[in-house]
């Protein structure tokens, strides 16, 4: 007898077109890059046989900012002597001064560099996932089902943006809830905003995708 | 300078910069202790492949840290 339903059936990102596509181009492998495409990592809270099809990050254009400064602030010992109350410390002292600078250089590289990485994109084959860090003290993790999911878009501004393509892919739900402390303190559109993700078309399309396949699933009945 | 009766303290530019910079290597030293915590919350979110050479990398800076502040303060 043909088979008419089966609710165990479930989708798979190679059913996914436009995922694909991607992963036969070979292109967003890299773990360290900003995107990555079906990717083999586990995340809190991953349901069984949930897949993820994006792994995105912020572009690492946008870290130019206090990698310009930690290179600016390692030559100032070098000229020690030339500011007139620190000419007059004792050799010691020097010494102090310039293992705390260093050092506190190098906490500040690493937790910037901690809190771009670890903050993360993430759309699976249901929901999308934003985890957010902000300072090393605060975290902010919010999730949707795709199915809720009422409009994509993405939008690219400024030089920078369009020259290394990356953008903010705005993301609106059904749901009324903001985070709001997120809302009026980083100015994100939605609590769901992919800031700064590179190739954000590509999310877009893939995105759209999945809500299509959703609504398919739904419209045959085979919601999860 | 005669602090208390008895006790001469000789209070410098060095001496007060000097126990400055103990301070903030002490803090500097507290805050690593925290981004060693902080990233192994991070790694728990989110389980990348790579977490375990950030981990490694995260405990030698603080180890760096409680080298370098022990010297500070001792010296």
């Amino acid at each position: 007898m043909p088979e008419i339903f089966d609710s165990h059936k479930k989708k798979d990102e190679g059913g996914l077109v436009e995922v694909q596509k991607l992963m036969t181009s070979g292109r967003f492998r890299n773990y360290w890059g900003s995107l990555v495409i079906a990717p083999n990592i586990k995340f809190e809270s991953q349901n069984e046989g949930e897949k993820i099809i994006i792994l995105g990050r912020k572009h690492f254009v946008t870290n130019l900012g206090w990698i310009a400064l930690i290179c600016f602030a390692f030559f100032v010992p070098f000229f020690w002597g030339e500011f007139p109350l620190i000419a007059d410390v004792s050799d010691n002292v020097h010494f102090s001064l310039t293992v705390l600078l260093y050092m506190t250089l190098a906490f500040f590289g690493m937790m910037n560099f901690l809190l771009w990485f670890y903050n993360v994109y993430i759309v699976t084959d249901e929901r999308l996932i934003d985890v957010d860090f902000f300072g090393i003290l605060y975290k902010n993790i919010n999730v949707t089902q795709i199915r809720k999911v009422e409009d994509v878009n993405y939008s690219q501004k400024g030089i920078m943006s369009s020259f290394f393509n990356f953008g903010d892919v705005v993301i609106q739900t059904a749901s009324e809830q903001r985070s709001d402390e997120v809302f009026g303190k980083h100015g994100e559109a939605s609590p769901f905003t992919f800031g700064a993700i590179s190739n954000p078309n590509e999310v877009v399309r893939i995105i759209s995708e999945l809500m299509e396949q959703e609504e398919r699933e739904e419209y045959e009945g085979r919601i999860r | 300078m005669e602090i208390f009766p008895g006790i001469n303290i000789d209070i410098s530019l060095s001496l007060i910069v000097g126990i400055m910079v103990k301070m903030l290597m002490l803090i500097l030293l507290f805050l690593s202790i925290i981004m060693v915590r902080q990233e192994a919350l991070m790694d728990r979110v989110v389980n990348l492949p790579m977490g375990n050479t950030l981990k490694t990398l995260v405990w030698v800076f603080f180890v760096m840290t409680l080298i370098l502040t022990t010297i500070v303060v001792i010296a």
